[in-house]
């Protein structure tokens, strides 16, 4: 998955021959060749000429418009790809379905927390940590028997709730600190991380989808709205822990970040800077472009990604297929 | 993904600004007429119909040699550039 990030504020996108060009003022900062990109994130205030959209439509490139902080406010995607295929299956799938399936996801959330806790916790004991993981692994095995979706919801909760002290007993640098998961907004620099984290993420996830023209609003676990693209947010659980969690473990204690320079403060919360975020996103991008041991061999994690939203497009064509989420191993 | 190695010849100045602009995009000049890309298949097709636009098969002449894994190790190089790679993504 080849994605260009412009993080920095007030760039230009053209188009120049087979390339897109991102300038800031007089310089040219890259040069990205049109056939070998997949996908287009504009954080904050730059522009894209209408040339350059052209060319990315023409060429199925999807851009997506972002907030500084990772928030989408929209995409553009050519209308050559026809209009949601696969929508109407997904809008007749029974109840019974869906429930099973966002049981799944959160089976799967829990024990990849569970998991990445149990790596750190090997390293280095908690008092609080056994009891975690024991009841980790029991919510998992209760989420699949579930009879309600309040119930799963109910479940979820309580798996975060212990989850993410002991993540945050998992920190080693003074001034890091996560006792709780806060957000909208996020109140300190580790929450900061984890809530651009799961944006960029969420994104990413969003594009993917559309990509394989599945109806991203049609969910399993989350309310459908026509507000929420509740499908993206269900794909985000079962890889919260292996991706955005663990990275920002390692951000933490590796001394990538910095909780003095990389961080600003501001209307009650905190988020990362200019410079932190594109720290974040160098770290982001060299951890999806790692290869990974897969079914398939030596993959790069974006292919966990591709491979997880297909099998969804598989199972809503065949209901008695069960759904296999991601799961670290 | 392969890496394929592109040459092309061509007596017209015009096709020629043609046919190395749309190389450009594809992949990176390692010599005067010679291209290394790094395409998938799909990429490699498309590649392939749009030059097919831009030559005159009469006159000009265009080669592309697939280089697999197998013998992309072995490959050597004298002087110029390294070896292309695969490009991954971009942070600006």
């Amino acid at each position: 998955m080849r994605t260009l990030y412009v993080s920095q504020q007030g760039c230009r996108l053209n188009l120049k021959q087979e390339f897109l060009q991102v300038q800031w003022r007089e310089t040219l900062l890259q040069e990205v060749s049109l056939p070998l990109l997949e996908q287009v994130l504009v954080f904050g205030r730059s522009q894209v000429t209408t040339d350059a959209v052209r060319a990315c439509l023409k060429r199925d490139i999807p851009i997506a418009f972002l907030s500084r902080l990772g928030y989408c406010y929209g995409r553009l995607i050519p209308i050559e790809r026809g209009y949601r295929r696969l929508a109407h299956l997904q809008q007749s799938l029974p109840e019974e379905w869906r429930l099973r399936m966002a049981a799944q996801m959160v089976r799967a959330k829990l024990l990849n927390g569970r998991v990445l806790l149990m790596r750190q916790l090997r390293l280095r004991p908690t008092e609080t940590g056994p009891l975690t993981l024991r009841s980790l692994e029991h919510l998992a095995e209760q989420a699949l028997r579930t009879t309600s979706l309040e119930q799963l919801r109910g479940i979820e909760g309580a798996g975060a709730a212990l989850y993410f002290p002991e993540l945050g007993n998992c920190l080693q640098r003074p001034g890091f600190v996560l006792l709780t998961r806060t957000r909208r907004p996020p109140t300190n620099p580790v929450n900061a991380m984890l809530s651009f984290g799961y944006m960029v993420l969420w994104n990413h996830l969003l594009t993917l989808i559309e990509l394989q023209d599945l109806d991203p609003y049609q969910g399993c676990l989350h309310a459908a709205s026509e507000r929420h693209a509740a499908l993206v947010s269900d794909l985000l659980e079962e890889f919260r822990s292996p991706i955005v969690d663990s990275l920002m473990l390692w951000l933490v204690n590796t001394g990538v970040m910095n909780v003095e320079e990389d961080f600003e403060y501001h209307e009650g919360g905190c988020f990362l800077n200019d410079v932190g975020r594109k720290k974040y996103l160098k770290a982001f991008v060299q951890r999806m472009e790692g290869s990974i041991q897969t079914d398939e061999g030596e993959q790069p994690r974006w292919d966990l990604l591709t491979q997880q939203v297909k099998q969804i497009k598989k199972c809503i064509y065949n209901l008695e297929e069960s759904y296999q989420p991601y799961r670290i191993r | 993904m392969f890496l394929y190695v592109v040459v092309y010849d061509t007596p017209s100045d015009k096709r020629r600004k043609k046919i190395s602009d749309l190389l450009e995009g594809y992949g990176k000049r390692v010599q005067y007429s010679v291209f290394e890309c790094v395409l998938d298949k799909d990429q490699f097709e498309e590649l392939k119909f749009r030059l097919h636009k831009r030559i005159k098969s009469e006159e000009d002449s265009l080669r592309f040699y697939p280089l697999s894994s197998h013998t992309l190790g072995q490959v050597e190089i004298w002087g110029g550039p390294p070896l292309t790679s695969v490009p991954g993504s971009f942070i600006v």
